[in-house]
């Protein structure tokens, strides 16, 4: 009696916490940018009249559907960018699998803008290539609007889709394929009729957080939107207010934000929880025999695929090296951009090490915990827990930033314009990640060792010392640079909270993007690429052995 | 070491009884089999005993002790885990030292203890391996040297060969029996293989929906099984219905399958439903002419199919009453068609029939 007692007693204290610090931190801002967009001017009684307004306001309402429509084409493109390459690489017999694994996943962790900043210094009006193009009389389009945005999310988003659908080929079991052919079925019909529709729920689960990612992204629309209105941009502009800052309507457009953004969260884990396939003994899916030619095909396309999402960081690396004069790119080597973006100060680059370094480490100090009890106890307080924890994934950075200096700049908690406003708001953004990832390095570790220590005379605290915590060590190391690595690309809710002092790295690179001063935004964008390179080259071993399992 | 007693133990999850009023005691050095198919209850049963479990109602006692209100981890209980549960980060010797580090128990006494753990277990040499460089073999044989070497009030085993292959399993049951005679320790065991429990222990418990169906040591278990379930899960027999008749004293009379025959069998009252059970070894198929024993019963029927498996013959024989009839015999039958089955009523068991 007194072990169940003692468990639920941790569950309930970790619960607790949770709940205060999302109810603090994420619950009320969010709720307050909704009051904002519920109230009227005097902030006192209850208006529609802000939905009303921006609802009739045609320049709102197309920026509506320019971003539901761009996420819908991210979500697509990257499906069908991710799914061949996730057959080729879970089922052809195609050489430098890990190699490609790792580089598939790495658009994840490097900024997006910097991809969408690489693409206008090729292709943009004073691009690389733009010239080059017309030329030699190619006939070019722009690639700003939201074409470009959304070849940017297919580029840096389709690891969403190649992850879980690979995991998910890897999964089907051979057996079933071999009785469908068995039946009668050629490999063509077998792919259409069984391993396609075993694999469609993680098509559309990873089809969906791309959605969800591409709507809320602030960087590349910023980047890349031109004169096309996009919601997370215009939410970000009428609260910092360029001529004056419109609370009530920068509410509206984040209440439309996290709705739609929620929605597809909802339908998400809908999916994922109807996916019961997996169940029974079963044979691992074999690798496919085809002929020399489709090898070839297949590896050239995965190449080609993880080719083009990195290359463009690759060039902003070496542009970042060459001299401008103003916006013009000229030809010979310096390090002159770095020289004048550090000139002023180190501090971006301090601060991106410092606030990445705080955040990741509260991630892990409350994702863990969390993970643990939702992954080892089994009661309605750890499916609360689960499901609450997840919520901070569909809103939106500058929704969230937005909510958190509405509560924190007046009461008794004043925040807005410290350190600690970033960090907590990075905490809240990352805790899905962290608490996932906790998750899944405990579904690895059996619970019959925690229970053999205890049965050895170990108490249970000192158990989970001894034995669950050193066994998850590789695991946290691994999720807690994963978070450190995103928390240093972050823009979105870092652009609405930064102040002065605290400016980073991103910060710096959209200062720079936003002034004239292309060498230094590359430069920027470089310091960002090695920000994120160096830790995850440091614990490569680590993330081959749980990367795919975290994401 | 100590006797381990179970008293009226009971578990529900949501609505199923899991464990229902479980009653055992097993004594001192005994090795006590949980048997049963998966869902009867037994492995929630021995993790009562561990500390795994709670208990819904009933006391679990070890010598005069009550451990069912002690943690887990002051129970003193050894035990061997299906999947091996070796700690992945420890080495074989700090796995093995584990337990007896929790006791504090001197270092130079540990390191002396953890190398005659390992040469019981004959794993000498291995104390600084990892646990990934040992076969499944020798996994199960760390957790067991881990297990003893805290001297257990009580060993319990989960299944443990259960994930081993079928030469390994054999080898091993014969290991685990041998240790256990030779420290003389109190083991509980949890296995659904009939032949594994029949093989290694002293007494067995069958069990089925939370419940005990019989207790009693391998041979009763086999050759005088307390219910049909019993007969029919440990090895396998033909179960066939029929009725008690008049009776003599302890002498009854069973009618079935259009015979009737006089066994002892004190229970029932005439008119009352049985079931009884025959086992394949105990039918003689009768080669044509062969003379009956004196004081053996008899049935007739139509040999079906024959299926030859080496050692024995495995024949099957219908009666008039549609029943099927398994037979082992020892050689092919010489028959074809009509055959005669013979048997000794004595090797009849009668059972009530289950209401």
């Amino acid at each position: 009696m007194r072990l169940f007692v003692a468990r639920n007693a941790f569950a309930l204290t970790v619960g607790t916490i949770t709940m205060v610090f999302l109810g603090l931190f994420f619950l009320r801002p969010v709720l307050k940018v909704f009051d904002a967009s519920v109230l009227d001017a005097s902030g006192s009684s209850f208006t529609a009249s802000n939905y009303v307004n921006i609802l009739s306001n045609r320049f709102f309402m197309t920026g509506f559907a320019n971003s539901l429509t761009i996420a819908a084409a991210a979500a697509v493109s990257s499906v069908l960018v991710g799914v061949p390459f996730a057959f080729c690489l879970a089922r052809l017999p195609i050489g430098g699998k890990a190699a490609l694994v790792a580089l598939a996943a790495l658009p994840l962790v490097l900024p997006s803008f910097v991809g969408a900043y690489a693409l206008v210094l090729l292709l943009g009006r004073a691009g690389v290539l733009t010239g080059l193009l017309q030329s030699i009389g190619i006939p070019f389009d722009s690639i700003y609007g939201a074409k470009g945005i959304t070849v940017v999310y297919a580029l840096t988003l389709y690891p969403y889709v190649v992850l879980p659908v690979t995991a998910a080929f890897k999964l089907v079991d051979a057996s079933v394929e071999e009785a469908a052919q068995n039946l009668g079925s050629s490999r063509a019909r077998v792919l259409r009729t069984v391993t396609l529709p075993l694999v469609l729920p993680s098509i559309l689960a990873g089809a969906l957080l791309v959605f969800i990612e591409a709507l809320e992204n602030f960087g590349v629309p910023f980047v890349l939107a031109e004169d096309q209105t996009i919601l997370s941009v215009e939410a970000y502009k009428l609260f910092v207010g360029e001529t004056t800052d419109n609370p009530a309507a920068a509410g509206v457009l984040g209440v439309l934000l996290v709705g739609c953004a929620a929605a597809a969260l909802l339908v998400q884990r809908l999916i994922l929880s109807r996916h019961h396939y997996a169940t029974g003994p079963r044979r691992s899916a074999t690798v496919l025999r085809v002929s020399p030619v489709l090898r070839r095909l297949g590896a050239t396309y995965c190449w080609i695929v993880v080719g083009a999402a990195i290359v463009p960081f690759a060039v902003v690396v070496v542009i970042s090296f060459m001299q401008f004069h103003g916006p013009v790119l000229h030809v010979g080597w310096s390090i002159d951009n770095f020289t004048q973006l550090f000139q002023r100060s180190y501090r971006p680059l301090t601060n991106t090490l410092l606030l990445a370094t705080l955040a990741a480490c509260g991630s892990m100090l409350i994702g863990v915990p969390i993970g643990y009890v939702v992954a080892r106890h089994r009661s309605r307080v750890s499916a609360l827990i689960d499901v609450v924890a997840t919520l901070p994934f569909a809103v939106a950075g500058t929704v969230l930033g937005i909510g958190l200096v509405m509560v924190y700049s007046s009461g008794f908690l004043i925040l807005t314009g410290t350190w600690a406003i970033m960090v907590l708001a990075y905490m809240v953004r990352k805790l899905p990640f962290s608490v996932r990832s906790a998750g899944a390095i405990l579904q690895q570790i059996d619970p019959s060792l925690e229970e053999a220590s205890i049965n050895l005379g170990v108490p249970p605290a000192l158990t989970f010392w001894r034995i669950t915590m050193p066994l998850m060590l590789g695991g946290i190391a691994g999720g807690f640079v994963l978070t450190f690595v995103t928390v240093a690309s972050e823009l979105s809710a870092t652009i609405v909270l930064y102040s002065g002092p605290w400016t980073t790295m991103t910060v710096a690179m959209f200062q720079a993007l936003e002034g004239t001063s292309p060498g230094i935004a590359a430069a920027a964008a470089t310091v960002l690429i090695i920000c994120t390179l160096v830790p995850l080259a440091l614990v490569y071993r680590l993330l081959l052995r749980h990367e795919l399992s975290m994401l | 070491m100590a006797r381990l007693t179970i008293d009226g133990v009971a578990r529900t999850f949501s609505d199923v009884r899991a464990v229902d009023d479980v009653s055992i005691g097993v004594g001192e050095g005994e090795f006590f089999t949980l048997l049963g198919p998966s869902g009867c209850g037994k492995t929630t049963l021995l993790r009562m005993v561990a500390g795994f479990c709670e208990l819904d109602s009933g006391r679990i006692l070890l010598g005069e002790q009550r451990i069912d209100t002690l943690p887990p981890h002051q129970r003193n209980t050894g035990m061997v885990f299906q999947n091996y549960a070796v700690f992945p980060h420890l080495t074989v010797g700090d796995n093995v030292a584990y337990g007896l580090r929790a006791r504090k128990v001197r270092s130079e006494e540990i390191r002396e203890r953890v190398a005659r753990a390992l040469k019981l277990v004959q794993l000498e040499g291995y104390a600084a391996r990892r646990p990934h460089q040992l076969s499944g073999g020798q996994l199960q044989r760390v957790a067991i040297a881990r297990a003893v070497i805290i001297e257990p009030h009580v060993l319990l085993l989960d299944e443990p060969l259960s994930n081993l292959d079928a030469k390994l399993r054999v080898e091993m049951r014969g290991e685990i029996r041998r240790l256990q005679k030779l420290l003389g320790i109190t083991v509980l065991y949890v296995t659904h293989d009939q032949e594994e429990a029949l093989a290694v222990s002293d007494r067995i418990a069958v069990m089925r929906a939370g419940r005990i169906e019989q207790i009693a040591t391998p041979r009763a278990i086999y050759e005088q099984p307390a219910t049909p379930f019993v007969a029919g899960f440990i090895g396998t027999t033909n179960l066939l219905e029929g009725s008690l008749g008049r009776r003599d004293g302890d002498l009854a009379e069973i009618a079935f399958a259009g015979t009737v025959i006089r066994v002892n069998y004190a229970q029932g009252r005439p008119g009352d439903a049985i079931v009884v059970s025959l086992r394949p070894e105990a039918l003689r198929l009768l080669a044509p002419g062969e003379a009956i024993l004196p004081g053996w019963a008899t049935l007739t029927g139509t040999l079906g199919e024959v299926e030859y498996l080496g050692p024995v013959t495995r024949c099957v024989v219908a009666l008039a009453d549609g029943a099927q009839l398994h037979v082992m015999a020892l050689a092919p039958p010489a028959i074809s068609g009509a055959a005669t089955l013979a048997f000794d009523p004595r090797r009849v068991v009668v059972m009530g029939a289950p209401s």
